[in-house]
């Protein structure tokens, strides 16, 4: 009999990478414990880490390949599949646009890198993507740009020690609780900490300073900062020489100075002498950190342009305590994006799909939940698509054939969390139907369709990771092993220690709102409620949490504010109907918040129908994720 | 019963363990190696057991009320309109050996609770019924132990079969109960002198002033508090504060080696069959307080916050545990990404009392 007990892993249920023990004896998952020495998690654990144990016992899992035959899908073997696999891709024009491969974003790196590999070598493709990767390519582009390498600057870890910390407009408690609560434990030590949100999220609450702004002018604030900060040097006569040297500071000092106060203050709601006050604690604070989200619903390219402007100008982005964080909602966004598989700009495998006349033929899809509803019917006229998942989703019914994948404690990887640090997770339970690894799977792929790689073990893979990806070069599984993980190494790309500054534009966001259509309407999150929820609703308790919003508010609700209830003369749970400026219309449940602005309103992501009917004819609410406003009109 | 003593050796320990390994399922601290995460599991060996480590990082509740089990199966016959239905829980004789004073105190509360109300639990039961419980004394406090104010540590005087306190000569063993007395009886243990027994006071009063000066301050506050939110003067607006502060992750109620609550969910497995899994769940869910027809009575989450502290800190909840709700272990404070475990509490409404003041 095997004995029961805690082994130690990393939770993959966000881009946080917190410690976790599972309480397993080798066959079943029993329980969770936090882990108390991690240095990013400290023996703390969201809702979700906490009851990963009913996702892993789960039963809606795919156990054996599967095959569709007149409409069907039927159990087949391996052999079978991968053979039926590798005959009909050969059968498409990978080079000219044929096949496209979506990898997923919480994929260990050893599958991702092995993906992109059979992606290169086998399909000859280069139309790839992650789910989620839209919002994360721009961080990556503004980050790399600033300071020479695609990834986060600094530490997690840095929260713990900073002076100051700016979180800009992420929800941060509920997508990344645990960086929310050492932000949190972090303003009781001393730390100042400011968050720019137009709602008064709970952060907001628990921070130092909340700056309220109106919804489109994150940027613009951010800017309006770097204009009082520099302003302040000025007139001290600073001696910071080396930022004013630094390539694009005169473009970028120059665009600062045309901010108008007025011009600010009409745009955003914010006096420009708040902002001035909140320059000089910057400016006394030695060390710094920002967060902000990234991923679907991350931030447009222009805020994060400012955020990475300001930091540079701060001064303090070489102080051991200082970071630029670009948070993910996803286990391993960072990881699968250093592993290469993200589409380039503008070869999107999303673009393809979106493109009547793309040449788009067949789909290879790992995992993904994200923006299935999208796509759907092109996915559907597609000639061939396979689907590899470790659990059921309604994917399945897209597929031609489905291929299992192992739960994250059910095979060695390593994942690499939103500040860079690679972690690993050895495999603590078997796999129940003798499933093989994706790294295994797509090596069987290649090997079929001629190609023999050799790799017999995980750990041999990320031999190749190390020798072939930027940063990864110092790391193996060994090494590892031994603590929680380490950084990747900036210094494995050539421009690192660069500083160089974004070229920005000062607009002054003009509300598109109207007197016909006077409330702007924003996608907001909810708690519970994460990527799709293809994985939260295979759990127990946080899937009863997500259906009792549900039940209370059965065809999703609008958040708006008390003030203006009164004005529209609703309740709470009352239905009223929703037009937005094109046409599109609704009838939703009126949910009453406090923390929600005059004038504003806000629709949790999560409604099907919601999606589809009302949201998706508006393309750019995706491409401007959490800053996109649609102005609608709320009767009773 | 007069209660025996003895004095062990370490080799004594190490021989009793092995011996209660061939009739029980021994569990105990032992130390996660690459971690130094102390766990209450079960024993490989009997030199995995570390009586000297710290409070474990997880209650010993978990053997007794794991976070998940399953405890049916049933399978539905169409042809014949029949139910087959069979249990999922077996009782299994287990020796808990080297409890620390808070672990032992959260058992007697759950004993109270799953067993000695209107409705006695029958999973609860079985996991209980043959164990045999082994404290050991806390000889210093551990970082964020506090049970000097709730009457639960750093030495055990009820609820055990066998009590361990680590002494200059070996280990005081001290009887608590009748079985307890049986497995003495059965071995030539050394009789402990009046020395040993004045040297045990004198250990246990050592561990005391070893407590951190806000522990053994906050011992008198604990009670005040209880006052106050048993008679509802605590302000609506400290609740506030504290709710703020709530993530809605649940961790103290799953480290809580009292909290008692948990949910029952019907899953289907593939081959058709019926599991009923009960699994811990935490009044800090909003899930948790919905009740038919949508009505929530604790929806706004201050509401669902204080409601955890009128359960361990209020008379009438004592009443039925015979003790404070809470054993003073300090585990919802290392969890909490809040700073919301429950000493912080008591120092929140101390304030309050205060006017600001300490």
């Amino acid at each position: 009999m095997n004995l029961v007990n805690y082994k130690p892993c990393v939770c993959n249920l966000c881009g946080t990478g917190c410690g976790q023990f599972l309480k397993t004896d080798g066959h079943k998952v029993y329980g969770v414990s936090p882990l108390i020495a991690h240095p990013v998690s400290k023996g703390k654990l969201c809702i979700r880490g906490w009851h990963s144990n009913e996702l892993l016992s789960t039963n809606e899992r795919i156990t054996t390949p599967l095959i569709r035959e007149n409409g069907e899908l039927r159990e087949a073997s391996y052999d079978e599949a991968i053979a039926l696999v590798a005959a009909r891709m050969q059968g498409f024009d990978g080079a000219a646009g044929e096949i496209g491969v979506l990898a997923s974003a919480r994929s260990s790196n050893e599958d991702s890198f092995t993906l992109a590999r059979l992606t290169r070598d086998v399909f000859k493709s280069t139309l790839r993507g992650i789910g989620a990767e839209a919002g994360h390519r721009k961080s990556m582009a503004a980050l790399e740009h600033a300071f020479g390498y695609p990834g986060a600057h600094g530490s997690l870890t840095a929260i713990d020690h900073a002076d100051y910390i700016l979180v800009v407009g992420t929800d941060i408690t509920r997508q990344n609780p645990v960086i929310g609560g050492n932000i949190h434990a972090a303003q009781r030590r001393g730390a100042r900490v400011v968050t720019l949100s137009s709602s008064r999220t709970q952060i907001a609450k628990l921070s130092t300073k909340h700056f309220q702004e109106k919804p489109g002018t994150l940027g613009l604030l951010v800017n309006a900062l770097g204009k009082a900060l520099m302003a302040i040097r000025t007139v001290n006569h600073d001696r910071r020489a080396n930022i004013d040297q630094l390539p694009g500071y005169a473009d970028y000092a120059a665009a600062l100075r045309s901010i108008s106060s007025v011009a600010l203050e009409r745009a955003s709601g914010i006096r420009y002498e708040e902002i001035e006050e909140e320059a000089h604690h910057l400016e006394q604070a030695r060390s710094i950190v920002i967060l902000f989200s990234s991923g679907i619903s991350g931030l447009d390219r222009p805020t994060i342009d400012a955020i990475t402007n300001l930091a540079l100008l701060s001064d303090r982005m070489d102080h051991p305590h200082s970071a630029v964080i670009p948070v993910a909602g996803i286990s391993n966004l960072q990881g699968s994006f250093d592993m290469g598989m993200s589409g380039e700009l503008g070869n999107s495998v999303f673009k393809a799909l979106a493109t009547p006349d793309s040449r788009i033929r067949a789909l290879f899809v790992i995992d993904h939940d994200d923006g299935i509803i999208r796509d759907k019917e092109r996915i559907a006229a597609l000639d061939f698509v396979v689907y590899a998942c470790a659990y059921k989703s309604a994917f399945m019914e897209l597929a031609d054939v489905v291929f299992p994948l192992p739960a994250y404690n059910e095979t060695d990887g390593t994942y690499t969390a939103s500040d860079k640090r690679v972690q690993i997770t050895h495999k603590n339970v078997d796999s129940r139907h003798h499933v093989l690894p994706g790294w295994s799977l797509f090596e069987r792929i290649a090997n079929t369709s001629g190609q023999h790689w050799g790799y017999h073990s995980a750990t041999q893979v990320f031999k190749d990771i190390a020798a072939h990806t930027r940063g990864y070069g110092d790391l193996s599984h060994e090494l590892l092993s031994k603590g929680f993980g380490q950084h990747w190494n900036p210094k494995g790309f050539a421009g690192c220690g660069r500083r160089k500054f974004n070229a920005i534009n000062i607009e002054y966001w003009e509300s598109p709102t109207t007197p016909e259509f006077p409330f702007a309407l924003m996608i907001g999150k909810a708690q519970h409620y994460w990527h799709q929820n293809n994985l939260m609703r295979k759990t127990i308790v946080p899937r009863r949490e997500y259906d009792q919003t549900l039940w209370l508010y059965p065809q999703g609700y609008i958040e708006i504010s008390p003030d203006d209830a009164t004005r529209l003369k609703v309740r709470d749970k009352w239905l009223v109907n929703v037009r937005s400026s094109i046409g599109t219309h609704m009838k939703i449940a009126v949910k009453i918040s406090p923390d929600v602005q005059d004038g504003t309103a806000y629709i949790p992501y999560f409604i099907k129908n919601m999606i589809s009917d009302f949201l998706l004819p508006y393309e750019n609410a995706y491409a401007a994720g959490e800053e996109s406003v649609i102005p609608i009109q709320i009767q009773e | 019963m007069s209660m025996s003593m003895y004095i062990l050796s370490s080799g004594e320990i190490s021989a009793l363990v092995t011996e209660l390994q061939a009739s029980y399922d021994v569990y105990g601290p032992q130390v996660e190696p690459q971690t130094k995460q102390v766990f209450f599991d079960q024993l490989a060996t009997p030199a995995a057991l570390d009586l000297e480590a710290p409070i474990p990082s997880m209650p010993v509740k978990e053997i007794l009320f794991p976070q998940m089990e399953r405890i049916l199966k049933y399978k539905y016959d169409a042809e014949n309109q029949s139910v087959a239905m069979s249990k999922q829980y077996f009782e299994r004789p287990k020796a808990l050996f080297g409890l620390r004073p808070c672990d032992l105190s959260g058992i007697l509360v759950l004993d109270r609770f799953f067993l000695g109300q209107e409705f006695v639990d029958d999973v609860y039961l079985t996991h209980r019924r043959q164990c045999l419980l082994i404290s050991n004394t806390c000889l210093h406090p551990f970082p964020q132990c506090f049970c000097v104010c709730t009457h639960s540590g750093p030495d055990a005087d009820e609820g055990f079969d066998l009590d361990l306190t680590k002494l200059q000569d070996g280990y005081l063993l001290r009887v608590g109960s009748e079985k307890g007395q049986a497995i003495a009886d059965a071995h030539q243990w050394q009789v402990a002198t009046p020395l040993h027994a004045k040297e045990f006071k004198a250990v246990v009063d050592r561990s005391i002033d070893l407590f951190p000066e806000m522990a053994t301050d906050n011992k008198a506050w604990v009670a005040k508090v209880m006052n106050r939110i048993t008679t509802g003067f605590v302000k609506q607006e400290t609740w506030e504060y504290i709710g703020d502060q709530c993530f809605e992750c649940g961790a103290c109620s799953f480290v809580c080696p009292t909290c008692s609550c948990f949910n029952i969910e019907d899953t289907q497995t593939p081959c058709g069959e019926c599991e009923r899994l009960r699994m811990r769940d935490s009044c800090s869910f909003e899930g948790y307080a919905r009740m038919a027809g949508d009505h929530n009575p604790r929806q706004p989450v201050e509401d669902r916050r204080n409601k955890r502290f009128f359960c361990k800190l209020s008379y009438p909840q004592s009443k039925k545990y015979l003790r404070p709700g809470c054993v003073g272990c300090g585990r919802c404070q290392w969890v909490c990404p809040g700073d919301i475990g429950l000493p912080n509490v008591v120092q929140y409404i101390r304030r309050e009392i205060t006017g600001g003041q300490n």
